[in-house]
């Protein structure tokens, strides 16, 4: 039997958020996973034998000042040629689940890892006007993917990866953020089955900030523990702005 | 009723006033569009309203009065995220005989109203849209269904990457094209993702070296365009 081998991801780069973030998402998936897993931060600190260093490839074509697709470092995560904390890497069979920092885990993550592995599994905001996404699609608006959690088996987003680094200059230039990449080149929200990515089924995840399903339950800053996780980020929010009311909720 | 601003009534009437020819089928088919739009597309009245402005039709004026100027008589015409369309197709069909007009666009919703205003030319099979990003996917394969691009218009260079990509893209283009660029200064935008100074910046995003025409023009929006036409 080709049992797979599941391991969590997540990221931290910079001073947005200071350790506590790593370590309690950690000890939330330890808490709150009934299969065996790995936990990796990949960080421009790597000090613990579960960290891995944050390649920097991409560095070049982030121009601060624009501050468009900032989160590309999530990126080299979908290289098929991960290494892991140990130099070594992955095995095949491996399986991925990623996860923000800014999160609230209520139920167990084994539902991410039995999930069908056909496509990439990525947040599809069901708080989103699926109109307003539509109308605001050629301006870079309104993207319908979040990127806070996705769901994938190794080699499984090298296209995307591919894509990226094949089309880096242009990527950096034109994506105000890496979901609404996601969203225009790897999702369509005309066909919403049809794309490469598919988004996980409403009441899995939630918005603390924007709510989650438009526009039956859109009432915010609502704990909803029957949905698997609920995300903090907030994109019209100041950096930092939300970090006493998750500390409150962890 | 049909919600129609009074921006776009006045920018609708001075339209029809351009059109040599076929004036009242045109007219029929905008009135269906408007209406159908209200009833399936009502999120997107909004864009169609500023799709449909004074300032929306000058700038396209300005592309014919030109061309014709320069006395360039295309018979293929591939127009970059020419969004709905509405003023331009009509305007180079009836007013410059275009055989043929490839429109590149990236919004499904765009397409489907686009061929509501302009349904007869796409009955007539002189009018396509195709979703693409150009930036992306290469289109000089769309040449073997109608001919080589004469023409390649890009009326919204300010909301893209620069046009040498698109360029370097397309090397396998059969027709050595002309291209028409229109882009502003104006940045207070945030789709406004790549401004220039001045047409000379334009032509120098999209690599031109054989400069037809250059030139600015405050729309009556007060915003300040610039064109460049060349190889």
């Amino acid at each position: 039997m080709n049992r797979m081998m599941n391991n969590i991801l997540c990221i931290k780069w910079g001073d947005k958020y200071d350790d506590s973030y790593v370590e309690k998402l950690k000890e939330q998936c330890e808490a709150n996973c009934s299969v065996p897993f790995k936990f990796w931060c990949f960080t421009d600190k790597p000090e613990k034998d579960w960290h891995i260093p944050i390649p920097t490839t991409l560095d070049k074509f982030y121009d601060k000042d624009r501050g468009f697709f900032w989160a590309y470092r999530k990126c080299y995560m979908f290289r098929p040629d991960l290494i892991n904390g140990d130099g070594k890497s992955f095995p095949d069979n491996s399986k991925f689940l990623f996860l923000d920092l800014d999160v609230i885990i209520h139920q167990d993550l084994k539902y991410f890892f039995d999930l069908p592995n056909d496509k990439p599994w990525i947040v599809r905001g069901w708080w989103n006007d699926i109109h307003t996404v539509k109308q605001n699609y050629a301006k870079h608006k309104s993207t319908p993917l979040n990127s806070s959690v996705i769901v994938w088996k190794k080699g499984q987003l090298m296209p995307v990866w591919n894509h990226v680094v094949d089309n880096a200059e242009v990527v950096f230039f034109t994506s105000p953020s890496l979901d609404n990449y996601l969203a225009h080149h790897w999702y369509d929200p005309w066909n919403e089955d049809d794309g490469f990515l598919q988004g996980f089924p409403q009441g899995d995840i939630y918005s603390w900030y924007k709510g989650n399903i438009f526009h039956d339950d859109m009432e915010l800053k609502k704990l909803r523990t029957d949905h698997k996780i609920c995300l903090f980020n907030n994109s019209t929010q100041t950096e930092g702005a939300n970090d006493d009311e998750i500390k409150e909720l962890w | 009723m049909v919600d129609v601003s009074p921006e776009s009534l006045v920018a609708t009437a001075m339209f029809f006033g351009y059109l040599p020819c076929g004036r009242l089928p045109a007219a029929k088919d905008w009135k269906q569009a408007f209406v159908d739009t209200e009833r399936n597309f009502l999120h997107n009245s909004r864009s169609i309203a500023a799709a449909t402005t004074v300032a929306q039709l000058e700038s396209k004026l300005w592309v014919t009065e030109e061309l014709q100027t320069l006395k360039i008589e295309p018979k293929v015409v591939g127009i970059l995220a020419g969004w709905y369309s509405n003023f331009l197709t009509p305007l180079l069909l009836e007013k410059m005989n275009v055989n043929f007009i490839w429109n590149f666009e990236i919004d499904q919703d765009v397409k489907e109203i686009s061929y509501k205003f302009n349904k007869r030319y796409k009955e007539q099979k002189k009018y396509e849209c195709h979703i693409t990003d150009i930036m992306f996917k290469e289109i000089w394969r769309k040449e073997e269904k109608h001919g080589a691009f004469d023409v390649l218009i890009n009326t919204s260079c300010e909301h893209m990457f620069p046009m040498r990509r698109f360029r370097e893209l397309n090397t396998r283009l059969g027709g050595n094209p002309i291209y028409v660029l229109q882009s502003t200064d104006e940045d207070k935008y945030d789709d406004h993702i790549n401004c220039v100074d001045g047409p000379e910046e334009l032509a120098q995003q999209a690599e031109l070296t054989d400069i037809m025409y250059s030139g600015t023009k405050i729309l009556d929006s007060g915003m300040k365009r610039f064109m460049v036409i060349g190889k």
